[in-house]
């Protein structure tokens, strides 16, 4: 099945956010702080007023008179008094071209005190862990949790296998940048944009406005990536500000260089990890996280809790302990990255794992069969773990080393990486069936981001579910005005979310077709290549026919709707701070084969193959095109992507020449392979896919490096110069 | 400055725009003529999502000033079809679903249908993804892109 947005898009149909454009519209344009870490004296926009094509410039004292209480007291649109990160916006200006706009946004002088930021953790903190406490003013969120008898299991282990890792800040790349077209008329505040999230846009954006949120409609477009980076309001706030003092419509885009410089992604991180072993098995672990949040506020650090339980990895681990530090720092605000921090703690605990079996002289694989959670275990805060397919991609695994074993040439490095995930529920979601004389449509919130979760996905649930050929489902994404609610494509959740409410859904069209035909048991609907047709038993009877006069244009409406549900996790193993529990269990097990230049330490990546659970396969097509392009992702992350920020808190590398991603020539041969049947939450037992394949992908690779030198890299990303001198060569 | 300029844009006759002396090709598409087919990404010369053929030459109209092009034949995503091989490419990308969210793929086809024009139907693989290695996708990790190539290789001339 070809995606319907193929034909669209490959003859540049599609209308992004970018393309956004009406009548009488001005060009918004937002004035960057020049400094990381100041107090604001004042901003002065004379001179920007009156530059040519100016209509409004507003700044942080023009909030008062433009939003209900001036906006939100905790996250204003623009900063009152502290700047947290370089670039921050804190005015803005619209003028009739973006020309004018620009060169009216250099005007605006911005008086603020020029202090000393904090950007290295380790430069800030250099004797943590001992030196750092809950207290300190750059901690905004502690978590600790434990469980067992450590100190004994450290004090009777045969081996003691401490690490310290290193990971990076990355970037989206999406190669869309953020865009968007505000409209502010009779009361009404109106918002295009390309973003995941059309309802989160309008909850977050209504709080910063301190507006109702009735009162503000986000209407979306096709999305030109997301990887996270679209997940919540960045821009529409500015330009509804905007739009709402000029009273005309502003269109407000980013350019790369600012989606680099202010884009919230992935920070670095320091990661300390500590294993016990005793008989060849795992006792004990502690694992400390040290994550730099950027500039966050306390309260809104959503990555620590969740992320560091990856860190004991999906392993039966008797006695553990875990504590984080989220530490507030002068970048943009942490923001989610596909699988949020996951990939760089898989690649400390599995780089960890691997080194630790190779310490004991196992085979990595089979040490980590030994220790890796089947159905029935008990996750480290006491969850019963669900169906896993973790066992049986390792074994897939470990035959595909064996293989390459045989067939590549000596002195490649082969290295797996396990990785695992839980299907996002987030706050939910809801469709509207339509049944028509001809065609099913599906009416939900949100627009397709390159997955292909709504153009395809949703329609694969349809086609199983009903039984009808694809070219019957439409798929409709009105604006929230109208929209029944959804949270967001995010957490891999959208097919899995959104497919169990057409599935609630069509149990209620299909009870109220089986009523209305007077059908004494179940019915189905058919197509007979003109029409839709009612089943039941030998007799068929067209939709057409059942529908009352005032459905003949809107359709029989049935509404569906999906609040899904995590596990419990036992409050009595948290110590400080908020964890969370998981919904299902996706395993990704990959395979890197490497070859390593001895002189240059240059890395390239020969071989690839990715074992994903998934439950059930819905599509082959969004399969294989989800791991393969979360393979090449992570191949970023693990070799290239590093974001450097100089000590003055300015990006150092913002842009796609110093930033690198993977091009077309540097992708191996990929194998992608389903491992289902170990069913998750979504229909038909599918799992999430969006995030898992990115996963172990840096692990993977750095395990092969590992296996092909003996050297072990502990900081991502693995460039030349850190091979190199894990080599010794420098 | 701004002055008049011919372009004969996707085979249509040659028009007559007014654009200012540093506007970029880019934007006199998108923005002067309403062409967005063309997707503007980087603006750096980065990305490759702007690619036209000038002439029939692969061209990053971000980086090109539309004076520099005046009196040139210009395709666009939006034109390519007309050209046997460009519908090719534009069929092959379609079949491999070669494309996610489809923001890099008009520049891939554009550069595609270039690369082939100027290598030939004999051009290896390996010389026309040489040939892509401008052009930047963050979604599909370029496989299915690499089997769209393949397809376009062996489809009957």
């Amino acid at each position: 099945m070809t995606r319907s947005d193929a034909a669209l898009k490959s003859r540049g149909g599609a209308e992004y956010g970018l393309d956004l454009e009406t009548h009488g519209m001005l060009h918004g344009v937002l004035v960057p702080s020049p400094v990381a870490s100041g107090v604001l004296r004042s901003i002065d926009l004379s001179a920007a007023r009156t530059a040519p094509g100016v209509v409004v410039a507003v700044g942080p004292a023009e909030l008062a008179a433009l939003l209900p209480n001036g906006g939100d007291a905790e996250r204003p649109v623009f900063p009152r008094s502290r700047v947290m990160y370089r670039n921050q916006p804190v005015a803005a200006v619209a003028a009739r071209t973006l020309a004018e706009a620009r060169a009216a946004a250099r005007l605006v002088r911005v008086d603020v005190t020029n202090e000393p930021p904090l950007i290295d953790l380790e430069e800030r903190f250099p004797e943590w862990p001992a030196s750092l406490t809950s207290h300190d003013p750059a901690v905004v969120a502690h978590v600790v949790a434990r469980h067992g008898d450590l100190a004994a299991a450290f004090r009777t282990a045969d081996l003691v296998h401490s690490e310290t890792y290193r990971t990076s800040g990355i970037e989206h790349v999406a190669l869309e940048p953020h865009a968007c077209l505000a409209v502010v008329r009779d009361g009404t505040w109106h918002v295009t944009t390309t973003t995941q999230t059309p309802f989160g846009v309008r909850e977050d954006a209504a709080e910063i406005l301190g507006i109702p949120q009735e009162s503000l409609v986000v209407e979306g477009t096709w999305v030109g990536g997301g990887f996270g980076s679209k997940g919540a309001a960045f821009l529409e706030p500015y330009a509804l500000l905007l739009a709402a003092a000029a009273g005309r419509p502003v269109r407000l885009a980013f350019g790369y260089r600012d989606e680099f410089q202010v884009g919230r992604s992935t920070l670095p991180a320091v990661i300390r990890l500590d294993t016990a072993v005793r008989n060849g098995t795992i006792t004990a672990r502690r694992v400390r996280l040290l994550l730099d949040t950027g500039a966050s506020l306390p309260g809104r650090d959503f990555a620590t809790g969740y992320s560091i339980g990856f860190l004991l990895g999906p392993y039966r681990i008797p006695a553990f302990e875990m504590e984080g530090y989220a530490i507030r720092t002068n970048k943009p605000p942490f923001g989610p990255h596909r699988a949020p921090f996951a990939p760089q703690c898989v690649f400390a605990i599995d780089s960890h794992t691997d080194g630790l079996a190779r310490r004991l002289g196992v085979d990595p694989v089979e040490f980590r069969l030994r220790h890796v959670w089947r159905e029935g275990d008990r996750t480290p805060l006491d969850q019963p773990v669900g169906p896993f397919g973790a066992a049986a991609a390792l074994e897939l695994a470990h035959a595909k080393v064996a293989a390459w074993r045989r067939t590549l040439p000596a002195g490649t490095g082969i290295g797996v990486g396990i990785g695992f995930w839980s299907t996002s529920t987030g706050a939910g979601g809801e469709v509207r069936l339509r049944l028509t004389a001809t065609e099913l449509v599906v009416e939900q919130a949100e627009h397709e981001i390159g997955s292909g979760s709504i153009v395809r996905g949703l329609v694969a649930v349809v086609e199983r579910y009903f039984g009808l050929p694809a070219d019957r489902v439409r798929v409709t994404s009105p604006s929230t005005a109208t929209a029944p609610f959804d949270s967001g494509v995010f957490g891999s959740r959208t097919v899995a979310a959104l497919g169990k409410a057409v599935e609630a859904a069509g149990e209620k069209l299909l009870e109220t077709l089986a009523t209305r035909a007077r059908a004494s048991g179940p019915v189905r609907l058919e197509f007979d290549g003109r029409r839709l047709l009612v089943v039941s038993g030998r007799t068929k009877v067209p939709v057409s026919e059942l529908l009352q006069p005032d459905e003949r244009e809107g359709g029989l409406v049935a509404e569906g709707r999906h609040y899904g549900r995590s596990g419990a996790i036992d409050a009595s193993r948290v110590v400080e701070g908020t964890f969370y529990p998981y919904t299902d269990f996706t395993a990704s097990v990959h395979v890197a084969a490497v070859s390593v230049d001895r002189e240059t330490g240059s890395v390239k990546v020969l071989r690839y193959a990715a074992f994903q659970d998934i439950g059930t396969v819905l599509d082959a097509g969004m399969f294989r095109g989800q791991v393969e392009g979360g393979v090449a992702m992570g191949l970023g992350t693990a070799l290239t992507e590093e974001s450097l920020w100089a000590p003055d808190g300015r990006m150092a590398n913002p842009g796609l020449l110093d930033y690198r991603i993977p091009t077309i020539a540097e992708i191996p041969p990929i194998e992608v392979v389903a491992v289902e049947g170990f069913l998750g939450a979504g229909p038909f037992g599918a799992k999430g896919l969006g995030e898992p394949p990115i996963i172990p992908v840096p692990a993977a690779v750095a395990n092969a490096v590992a296996d092909a030198t003996g050297a072990r890299v502990t900081e991502l990303p693995l460039t030349p110069e850190r091979v190199a001198r894990a080599l010794k060569l420098l | 400055m701004t002055g008049p300029l011919t372009l004969a844009i996707n085979g249509a006759h040659p028009r007559t725009v007014d654009v200012p002396d540093d506007e970029r090709l880019l934007d006199t598409l998108r923005w002067r003529l309403g062409m967005k087919g063309t997707k503007e990404g980087c603006r750096t010369g980065d990305c490759g999502a702007c690619t036209v053929l000038v002439d029939g030459e692969t061209t990053l109209s971000c980086l090109t000033l539309s004076r520099e092009v005046d009196g040139s034949k210009v395709t666009t995503i939006e034109g390519i079809a007309d050209d046997p091989e460009g519908r090719k490419v534009q069929a092959a990308f379609e079949a491999e679903e070669a494309l996610q969210c489809g923001y890099c793929t008009p520049g891939f086809i554009v550069a595609l249908t270039g690369v082939r024009r100027e290598l030939g139907p004999e051009a290896s693989t390996a010389a026309l993804v040489d040939g892509l290695q401008g052009n930047l996708c963050r979604c599909t990790g370029y496989l299915a892109i690499l089997r769209a190539v393949e397809r376009v290789r062996e489809a009957p001339r």
